[in-house]
């Protein structure tokens, strides 16, 4: 079985049943299966009945399942790690979905607390790869030198330290101007970075050779921070607070845009009209842009008109004035309106039931709410003329 | 004819980046500012005692923190310093590079810092721009930046194989550049094979704007620090300067229906193009501009902004596209970074395009650095109802 | 002169609503203030040696000379001192208390900065600055600043 991340695939199936919340589970009756496609993958069935777990691997077909995950052991992985955004993979495709979504999405979070990958061995790559933000500018003031470390056995390397200014680089192999330099096996570099392994008792026994300047090496010891072996996500409590503000707002029309109110009461599409270029604006704008003036002639436009470009919307964004999610699909429709100069489009919705026959170039009329207010739901929505 | 109205030179003399991701849980948002500022201030080689002036955007209504200059003084180095704050929508990050470079030119401050940020996991960003719409009326009927217009008008001119192909190459090119810098946010490793996949199978959002036409919604933030041709010489010794040349920012009306009738006006993109390249006697944008890093919210107005900005006709962008021309080896890279379809922390996203142009010009963008000599560079922001920014950089002082 | 009267016949007010959820994340350091809070009723700070500031609620660098503060942790009294105070006489539905309550700004000991809470036991009119009060910690948690429930004085 192949790593990802530090975990294996068995890792996050073996640990289901320690991380398994029976209080998360009330009423859930499902079959939860995984086909993870690939040579290191794998088909596992997981099944909550009666508020009681049970884990399976598979060897043949998937069965009775109520949603399928199919996805790679890496994104599975990665998803489960919080490495990799769950709904970043399934928009590139990565993660596919077969049945139930809704299971995933609202039960399965509440059946599991979050795995947490086995420890990991530090390397003294992760040593070096982190030398850079443990450095502290406070503590070199006035230090200008370079360490080289050189580092031996499996998982060595050569890696020289530049100190200088107050800033900190590393660079690979080592750099013939090192002040100093220290020879140690990677076992006792990492060691002694972790704090298990005593820097005098290592030196005295050999264990680390010094070449150069002694007292630079001692120096670079107050420079860095501690070595911490790497936080694991999800192990440390993390608050966060959740609020929803609503701002109850009042909104003044104006009389150049009460004109638009009066006309919707009327059954009217009232626009202004530039006075230098003849513009249409709808819903009634008191200036023109682009020449510059106030415009005062309002004139009548459609009501019918015809459609320039339509956008089916399969995304649920939230209604502001609500806060609540609207209800998708629906289309809207760029209108210009009989009496309109051409540039000048209206939007609002389509009729629900004319969404798959509408085309660009169709006509179409307003639907009026029976009891109009002056308000913008005075205007239910426009449908094919036929 | 160069632009000289500028009363000093400015210059772009540091850059810090956090990485950029969809969550960012273990920092406040002061933290993850922080960590910018550190990065710019450390690459600049300078401390706070240079800065004269602190300048911040993001849109508080996606974290719906009010105030967030105020929040944020704690990570923007701010105490004791000027400070001002700048929030154009989408143009912001681009907005705040333009302000930078005025407030230099015109003399009031010799060093200014400047910080782009947002962190998109703690609102909602689709909620929050739905409120730019005019609540009289257009609010209820508004879905954010969300909008398949443009794959529609494409489809209609060019057939809809070739766009829908042509919109897909580029989002898979997009990704290719992105895996090739670190601090990217989407990293899909998308294949050009998968291009038929694809287009038929991620999810719809609107019209043919599917999900992986999309931009990100990421957390980051981005810094520059901006100098004086003066401060510039003496304190960018640690690698050189990045010159700000001219910018140009154009808004247009605030309704968006008026770009979709019968006849369509002139959009903000190539005008700003137009006007900016006039007056610095630009005559082949395609031939003098060494990278472009572009504001391109989706795959579909990414494809179709190419053709506005660089003063195109017909399908000439489709073609430089299918030819590989945007790549990173071809004749004008777009994006080396992956753009705003990998990264998009919204305050930060039109920061980090001038930002990554100046990278490229000083060598020091990383895995994803261009080959060649970049010595001409040309950014763009995007906001609002189509509004555009466009920013010039060069690596030499001699326009 | 006349005065002019605006003509508001075709003029309509529209009532709307801005209802748009967030999160707020608080990040390693300030859950670990909250988590003192709320777990062991402790009060921690953190020091700028270089600054010579003890600063809470704590933060991860400080703000005057970017130190990193987040390794240098100081536990703090319970107990303070009030440095200044108002009391809240009107009533909202965004405020914690009923009108009238007093808003204070405390420095603990071993502080250098106050911070805001609400002051409670006593009448808000014998209220004085330099009076010494002690925490009083919530019986319910929220993860925030109100698992301090409030003041009162000594």
């Amino acid at each position: 079985m192949t790593e990802y991340y530090g975990s294996k695939l068995e890792d996050i199936f073996n640990s289901m049943e320690d991380r398994f919340r029976p209080e998360g589970a009330e009423g859930v009756d499902a079959i939860f299966c995984y086909d993870i496609a690939g040579e290191d993958g794998g088909k596992w069935q997981v099944s909550v009945k009666d508020k009681e777990l049970r884990v399976e691997k598979v060897e043949g077909n998937l069965k009775g399942c109520s949603v399928t995950i199919i996805t790679d052991p890496e994104t599975f992985i990665g998803v489960t790690l919080g490495k990799i955004d769950a709904g970043e993979a399934f928009s590139s495709g990565k993660i596919k979905v077969d049945g139930d979504i809704g299971l995933l999405t609202n039960i399965l979070p509440k059946l599991f607390t979050k795995y947490t990958p086995p420890a990991k061995d530090v390397t003294s790559k992760d040593i070096i790869d982190t030398v850079v933000e443990r450095f502290r500018a406070d503590k070199a003031e006035g230090i200008d030198i370079v360490i080289g470390y050189d580092i031996t056995g499996e998982g060595g390397g050569k890696w020289s330290v530049i100190v200088k200014d107050g800033y900190c680089s590393v660079k690979e192999g080592l750099d013939p101007n090192c002040t100093v330099t220290m020879q140690m096996d990677a076992k006792v570099f990492v060691g002694l970075n972790l704090g298990l392994i005593d820097g005098t008792a290592a030196f005295t026994s050999g264990k680390v050779k010094i070449e150069g300047d002694m007292g630079a090496a001692a120096l670079s010891a107050g420079m860095f921070e501690r070595f911490k072996v790497g936080v694991i996500e999800g192990a440390e409590e993390l608050i966060s607070l959740k609020c929803l503000p609503s701002i109850d707002q009042r909104f003044a029309t104006g009389p150049v845009m009460g004109k638009w109110f009066d006309g919707l009461k009327e059954k009217k599409f009232y626009a202004t009209k530039c006075p230098v270029c003849g513009r249409t604006q709808i819903p009634p704008r008191e200036i023109c842009a682009l020449c510059r003036v106030r415009c005062t002639d309002f004139v009548e436009l459609g009501p019918k008109g015809t459609v320039t470009l339509i956008d089916d919307v399969y995304y649920a964004s939230p209604d502001p004035l609500t806060g609540e999610v609207r209800e998708t699909p629906y289309a809207g429709v760029y209108i210009v309106l009989d009496g309109a100069s051409e540039e000048e489009a209206f939007a609002h919705e389509i009729k629900k039931e004319d969404i798959d026959r509408i085309k660009p170039g169709m006509r179409v009329r307003p639907v009026w709410a029976e009891k109009r207010v002056g308000s913008y739901k005075d205007l239910l929505y426009f449908e094919i003329d036929e | 004819m160069a632009n000289k109205k500028k009363n000093r030179n400015v210059a772009i003399i540091g850059i810090g980046q956090t990485e950029y991701s969809s969550h960012k849980e273990h920092q406040n948002q002061a933290e993850m500012v922080n960590e910018a500022v550190r990065r710019a201030l450390d690459d600049a080689r300078i401390t706070m005692d240079d800065v004269d002036c602190v300048m911040h955007g993001n849109m508080e209504l996606f974290e719906m923190v009010y105030q967030p200059d105020l929040w944020h003084e704690i990570g923007t180095g701010a105490y004791g310093k000027e400070e001002i704050r700048i929030t154009t929508g989408g143009t912001t990050g681009a907005s705040l590079v333009c302000a930078a470079d005025n407030l230099v030119a015109s003399g009031m401050y010799d060093v200014i810092l400047a910080v782009g940020l947002e962190k998109l996991q703690e609102g909602h960003t689709t909620g929050g721009i739905t409120n730019m719409a005019d609540p009289l009326w257009f609010r209820h009927l508004q879905t954010g930046a969300l909008t398949g217009t443009t794959a529609q008008e494409m489809i209609e001119e060019f057939g809809e194989d070739r766009a829908k192909r042509a919109a897909m190459k580029y989002r898979i090119m997009m990704d290719k550049h992105a895996c090739l810098n670190p601090r990217a946010h989407r990293r899909f490793g998308l294949e050009y094979d998968q291009m038929d996949d694809l287009m038929n199978t991620s999810p719809k959002l609107v019209g043919e704007l599917r999900l992986i036409h999309m931009c990100s919604q990421s957390d980051g933030a981005c810094v520059m620090v901006f100098a004086s041709e003066e401060k510039a010489k003496k304190l960018c010794k640690h690698h050189p300067p990045v010159w700000i040349r001219d910018h140009i920012t154009v808004h247009r009306e605030e309704t968006l229906p008026n770009l979709f009738g019968f006849k369509k006006p002139e959009m903000t993109q190539r005008y700003a193009a137009r006007k900016l390249f006039e007056r610095n006697g630009i005559k082949d944008p395609v031939e003098y501009f060494d990278v472009f890093e572009m504001y391109d919210p989706s795959a579909w107005w990414g494809l179709d902004w190419l053709r506005e900005f660089l003063l195109l006709k017909g399908d000439e962008h489709i073609k430089m596209l299918e030819e590989g021309e945007f790549d990173l080896d071809g004749k004008l890279p777009v994006n080396p970074s992956g753009g705003v379809t990998a990264t998009n922390p919204i305050g930060a996203t039109a920061m980090l395009r001038p930002a990554e142009a100046a990278l490229q010009i000083r060598g020091d963008a990383g895995e994803h650095q261009l080959e060649r000599n970049v010595r001409h560079a040309l950014a763009s922001g995007f906001g609002g109802t189509f509004w555009t920014v466009l920013i010039m950089l060069e690596k030499d002082l001699n326009w | 002169m006349a005065v002019h009267k605006e003509d508001t016949s075709h003029c309509y007010v529209q009532f709307g609503r801005m209802a748009l959820p967030n999160q707020y994340f608080a990040g390693r350091v300030g859950s670990r203030f909250i988590i003192a809070l709320r777990d062991e009723h402790k009060i921690l700070g953190v020091r700028c040696d270089k600054c010579k500031k003890v600063f809470v609620p704590p933060r991860e660098y400080c703000e005057r000379c970017m130190s990193r503060l987040d390794d240098n942790w100081v536990e703090l009294s319970n107990e303070g001192v009030i440095t200044n105070f108002t009391i809240v006489r009107y009533n909202d539905k965004h405020l914690p208390r009923k009108a009238p309550y007093v808003l204070a700004l405390i420095k603990l000991d071993g502080a250098d900065t106050p911070f805001a809470h609400i002051v409670e036991g006593i009448d808000p009119s014998k209220v004085t600055v330099g009076m010494r009060v002690k925490a009083v910690f919530a019986k319910e948690t929220t993860n925030t600043i109100l698992d301090i429930d409030h003041f009162e004085p000594l």
